[in-house]
């Protein structure tokens, strides 16, 4: 504990910020490279063992993702965007692509919605689950981690299934969608959502309900609803804090008008109301997935890329798409030569979904040229950062991991 | 019909019922667990995923049905896919002549699968396996011949085929792969072995 | 009788099971708990393993599912590059993982295995206060260890292992103690020989099992309950400094710790050598009780590496008030019930 610096003189270096801590107090660097979560820092200043500053230091894994945006065919943004967060990867890209298709004017057919809106939902769960596994391993709870991604590639094996990729899946693009569900999709997803169910209800066994992580998370950063409003914080965080508030409700987009799901709300605001948010948004997700499965086997393969693209398709487009074509996979809806150097007419739009961890906004503002003049980013996660500041002082050093985990925050994704 | 809100509240119970209940409840579910464990984990040498066809992994050219177009290299969003220009024999036009061909750079694809959706022509295609070794960086810089070459599947050589079957109760399930769909796919190869050799003739001259 | 038979004879009787040797080197000393570290740890991995839909270490050893992990991993330790920081405290900082792991072993030299007089490493009258006196020892080499290392995780770390230890040491030596209050005796020997009818004393006083079990779980900072050297915020609490061989032992010293322990509960609780009865001689006498000690002592091990599967860290000052607030009462009410059936003569 040799510290060099006598407290008396604080030494001015260019471009460094000093910063004298108060007597009895020591600082804590929890990160950049923590073992737990990416690349975070949090500069906390501890006095005994009760934390009385906490600083979220953002920036490590800033990738100046408006910027790049700036620089590329509108297309290829897709792909960019989705490295925010690429656990959640359809939610992340889909504002961009509704707001690109405002200033187009290519609403997407019905069938394409609820494509959307299914793979929306699995990534929903994939990244909450996620989350989860996160929340679990920073309590020293290493079995709900590994159930949790155990169980993430379910939902994982289903998306792949879905668009190829078990990530990043570039799914939506403007106008419709890149491919439709394979024959036994439905089957597989209705299994899928039986067995999640079970699963949710073990979880609440071995870790929600386990006095152990109970007494952990009870009344630990209590977020109330004043607070929550007044910091902006957004997504399952705002709602286990009492606030009625989802894009899904507000304001439906895709699909989400015509299924029947609940917005759970929580009362609390503390950890443990933020957990179980999470675990009733899984149960409403399945819910949602069997009732986009249901419609989607219900109507004919059609509709699932906006007419203005489609009826100028070849007929080798409508070959590919019903698997004619042996050595290519089946359901494929091919993209237009035109989206290569697509032109988006100039104006303004503005887009806004319910993502994972809260609502994600994109503002895209077009002069008429094939890349965008604009577009501003506001991530969740962004928005959920600045809590830590004021719910962790008055906590103890070792509710940190509890508060953290239980905001379910992604770097990449609050650095962009 | 539209999503309603249901306000929810942490469950509650007495704190001596939920110190035993609780603990009981966490205790059983783990011994569940221990005595009849549910085991996802892929051996992965060992075994690897026979994934199905739609997957996107490495990508073929068919240079046959290559028009040069270059829309794949101007949609590429990683700039991974460039076009070369290649002295080929054109049959129709029975003359030499300079055409432009994709190569790939697989230090910078993504996978993202837009050159094989956006090829008017279904002249690129993905083969369903993404795990490959190459030496070094140089290797991962395709020439046109090994672009349309299938690589070798090198974990199918020692690993078992393994397939996940969706489960109600056990979620993935691991089975062992039947080669079933081998018979749908086999024409394909050997009719692009059979036209491979014509256009490796036609571009040994003139790869640029 | 010729000069090789006698040199046998001392190889085996003056050396090998000459006691205070083959009590802290061989059984249930350095070479078993050895052994039991590499069969606890392997146990640990595979049943979190079987919970945690995995399979757990199997590369190493695939036929008898990679039992042998822990080879391989000492291995990379002793072979790793030891890295001494410039600012820590060389001599403290170099000794004090040594001393732990010699403090941790020495309570079994005060625990006699067998009945038989002639194996009494020391005279067994006041056996279980010795035992129990010596394994307070090694924890303060943690915390010289966390000052030593000059580091601002270490010191937190070592702050929150001697508040913990305080606490649940206590629990741990006045659970025993309960035993000693039912047997009027601190004589392990006689302790051992009142449960030979069966009656052991776990199931005599299961409150006061109880709670030397919880005890010595969190004292002893295994993975869910390492509370002084938490991953989450404290990047390895006490140990963060420490790399390669020195870092092995650390590890190894908690588990070491754990070890010594569960022998103490299996003797004073579930028997010692119960079932079997002693007779003289190296092997009935002295071999065979050592290795049923061992066995039983091996399955309190289990137990207590399976609940790294179902339970999660608790927060410090959670784990001091249910130390001081619950564990301390429940203590006291276990030494009255030990009181009353001593009374009544249940023993």
């Amino acid at each position: 504990m040799a510290s060099n610096i006598s407290s008396g003189s604080v030494p001015h270096l260019p471009g460094m910020e000093v910063t004298e801590l108060s007597k009895n107090t020591y600082e804590v660097y929890i990160g950049p490279a923590h073992p737990g979560s990416g690349h975070m820092r949090i500069i906390v200043e501890v006095d005994g063992d009760v934390m009385v500053r906490v600083d979220p230091d953002i920036g490590f894994v800033h990738r100046t993702m408006e910027k790049l945006a700036e620089g590329r065919d509108w297309i290829k943004n897709i792909p960019l965007f989705e490295r925010m967060a690429i656990l959640d990867a359809c939610n992340i890209t889909l504002p961009y692509v509704e707001a690109v298709e405002r200033l187009l004017g290519t609403e997407p057919p019905d069938r394409a919605r609820y494509l959307r809106t299914l793979l929306c939902e699995i990534n929903r769960i994939a990244s909450h689950l996620y989350g989860m596994g996160i929340f679990g391993v920073f309590l020293g709870h290493s079995t709900l981690y590994m159930w949790a991604f155990g169980d993430r590639e379910v939902f994982i094996d289903l998306a792949e299934q879905m668009t190829g990729a078990r990530l990043t899946h570039s799914y939506p693009v403007f106008g419709g969608v890149r491919r439709d569900i394979p024959d036994d999709f439905p089957e597989n997803a209705r299994k899928a959502t039986k067995y999640m169910r079970n699963r949710l209800n073990e979880y609440a066994k071995i870790f929600l309900n386990n006095p152990n992580i109970r007494s952990r998370l009870e009344n630990v950063g209590i977020m109330s609803k004043n607070l929550a409003t007044e910091l902006g914080i957004v997504g399952p965080n705002l709602r286990a804090s009492g606030v009625r508030y989802d894009v899904r409700l507000n304001e439906p987009y895709e699909a989400y008008g015509d299924v029947e799901f609940e917005i759970p709300v929580f009362e609390e605001g503390d950890s443990l109301a933020r957990a179980w948010a999470r675990v009733e948004e899984i149960r409403q997700s399945l819910n949602i997935i069997e009732q986009a499965v249901d419609w989607l086997e219900k109507h004919p393969r059609e509709n699932f890329m906006h007419e203005k693209f489609w009826k100028t398709a070849p007929k080798l487009y409508k070959d590919v798409f019903s698997g004619q074509i042996d050595y290519a996979g089946k359901y494929r809806v091919k993209l237009m030569p035109l989206f290569a150097s697509l032109k988006v007419p100039p104006g303004k739009a503005f887009a806004r979904v319910e993502a994972g961890r809260g609502e994600m906004v994109y503002y895209v503002e077009s002069d008429g040229e094939d890349v965008p003049y604009r577009v501003r980013v506001v991530s969740p996660s962004f928005r959920n950062v600045i809590a830590f500041k004021y719910l962790m002082p008055g906590h103890r050093l070792m509710d940190l991991p509890a508060i953290y985990g239980s905001f379910d925050y992604f770097p990449p994704e609050w650095d962009r | 019909m539209p999503a309603k809100v249901a306000l929810k509240r942490n469950p509650k119970k007495n704190p001596l019922g939920r110190v035993f209940s609780g603990n009981i409840g966490a205790l059983a579910v783990g011994l569940k667990y221990f005595f009849d464990p549910n085991r996802i984990t892929l051996l992965y040498p060992h075994e690897y995923i026979k994934l199905r066809q739609g997957y996107r992994g490495y990508i073929i050219l068919i240079q046959e049905k290559c028009i040069s177009c270059s829309s794949c290299a101007r949609i590429c969003p990683a700039r991974a896919m460039k076009m070369l220009s290649v002295k080929v024999f054109d049959k129709r036009l029975k003359k030499e002549m300079v055409k432009k061909f994709p190569v790939i750079n697989y230090n910078r694809c993504i996978f993202c699968g837009y050159c094989v959706d956006v090829c008017p022509t279904e002249a690129l295609y993905h083969v369903p396996y993404h795990d490959l070794v190459y030496m070094n960086m140089q290797d991962m810089i395709l020439s046109l011949e090994d672009f349309q070459k299938e690589p070798e599947d090198v974990t199918a050589k020692e690993g078992l085929p393994i397939k996940y079957i969706f489960d109600e109760k056990k979620g993935l399930v691991k089975v062992k792969y039947e080669e079933e769909k081998k018979e749908v796919v086999q024409p394909q190869q050997s009719q692009q072995q059979k036209e491979n050799p014509q256009s490796k003739q036609v571009d040994k001259g003139g790869v640029s | 009788m010729n000069v090789w038979y006698l040199i046998y004879r001392v190889i085996i009787d003056d050396i090998i099971f000459y006691p205070p040797i083959y009590q802290f080197l061989i059984i249930p000393g350095l070479i078993a708990a050895l052994i039991v570290a590499l069969i606890i740890i392997w146990f640990e991995r595979k049943a979190a393993a079987f919970v945690q839909m995995r399979y757990g270490p199997r590369e190493i050893a695939p036929k008898i599912g990679g039992a042998i992990q822990l080879v391989a991993d000492l291995t990379r330790y002793a072979l790793q590059e030891i890295i001494i920081p410039e600012t820590v405290d060389v001599l403290p900082y170099l000794l004090s993982p040594i001393i732990m792991i010699i403090l941790a072993l020495l309570p079994l030299e005060a625990v006699p295995i067998t009945s038989i007089r002639t194996y009494y490493p020391i005279p067994p009258d006041y056996s279980l206060l010795i035992a129990v006196a010596l394994s307070t020892l090694s924890p303060l080499f943690i915390i010289i260890m966390s000052w030593a290392s000059n580091n601002k995780f270490a010191v937190v770390g070592g702050v929150r292992e001697s508040f913990i230890i305080t606490a649940y040491e206590l629990i741990a030596v006045l659970g025993f103690l309960s035993v000693a209050a039912m047997t009027q005796s601190f004589n392990l020997v006689q302790i051992v020989n009142l449960q030979m009818s069966g009656k052991w004393f776990g199931l005599l006083n299961p409150i006061a099992l109880l709670v030397v079990f919880i005890a010595v779980l969190m004292s002893t900072s295994g993975f869910p309950f390492e509370i002084p050297d938490s991953e989450s915020e404290l990047v390895a609490g006490p140990y963060t400094e420490y790399t390669g061989l020195l870092y092995g032992l650390n590890m190894g010293g908690a588990y070491i710790k754990r070890w010594v322990f569960s022998i103490l509960i299996t003797i004073v609780f579930l028997g010692g050598w119960a079932p079997y009865r002693p007779t003289p001689g190296i092997i009935t006498g002295y071999f065979i009780p050592s290795l049923i000690i061992s066995i039983k002592a091996l399955i309190v091990m289990a137990i207590m590496s399976f609940l790294r599967s179902v339970y999660g860290r608790y927060r410090v000052d959670q784990a001091l008030g249910i130390a001081w607030e619950i564990l301390i009462p429940l203590t006291l009410v276990a030494f009255g019930l030990g009181l009353a059936e001593a009374y009544f003569g249940i023993i």
